[in-house]
């Protein structure tokens, strides 16, 4: 979903990362479980989540940046 | 024996006669196996095996071009590109953003690798008219980092 959102917004950077093959970074992030998502170094979550959800969580991270608006009830 | 069982091949060939509208461009940055070994300097033990899956991707559509260039040769245009670790590729044509995998698309993320390419080959997406219409308010910038494992 993130690489879609890529297509879609020239706003938009998305890294899908193979975590074996980059232990550094895997490390860094603390990825226990995959999926992981990171949001502009500020939000994170694990799992396939519906598209509406994973949205919010993507909202939220701009809301934490200081712009932008994201709904409350999703903040993670 | 190629890295692409021949019915998965035949079946991506026809989605992409299908569905691909526009000419997409793999720009892959890899390293060459050194004959030399190198103490504390870790050899990429999937840059072949990568360009190996990528140049066969590449040879299912007309429309799927495939560029691939040394990291150290091109470290400008790589960081230009955000890359600064191989292996890595960066799918170019009528994606807005920027389109960027790091390491070797296998298991469930080969598909999605797929279906990324013919949606940065049309330019939009499956994505909900709610999620569009968020992103086309967008005024700032997003990094978003999916760390996935083969399978």
């Amino acid at each position: 979903m993130a690489h879609q959102m890529a297509v879609e917004s020239e706003h938009v950077t998305a890294d899908v990362i193979e975590a074996t093959e980059f232990p550094d970074l895997a490390r860094r992030y603390r990825v226990r479980g995959v999926p992981k998502i990171v949001v502009n170094d500020s939000i994170e979550f694990v799992g396939a989540l519906p598209e509406p959800d994973y949205v919010a969580y993507v909202q939220s991270a701009i809301k934490s940046s200081g712009n932008g608006s994201g709904p409350k009830e999703q903040e993670p | 024996m190629g890295m692409i069982p021949e019915r998965d091949s035949q079946a991506i060939r026809e989605h992409f006669s299908e569905n691909m509208t526009g000419d997409v461009e793999i720009v892959m940055f890899t390293e060459r196996p050194s004959l030399i070994i190198v103490p504390g300097r870790e050899t990429c033990e999937t840059c072949e095996d990568t360009r190996k899956l990528l140049e066969e991707v590449s040879g299912l559509s007309e429309k799927v071009k495939l560029t691939v260039h040394e990291l150290a040769a091109a470290r400008e245009q790589a960081g230009d590109l955000g890359i600064d670790r191989v292996p890595a590729f960066v799918l170019k044509g009528a994606a807005k953003g920027s389109v960027r995998f790091f390491g070797m698309p296998s298991g469930y993320e080969f598909s999605a690798f797929i279906g990324d390419l013919v949606d940065a080959s049309n330019g939009e997406t499956d994505l909900s008219d709610d999620t569009r219409a968020f992103l086309g308010t967008l005024t700032e910038d997003l990094h978003i980092k999916v760390f996935t494992t083969p399978s």
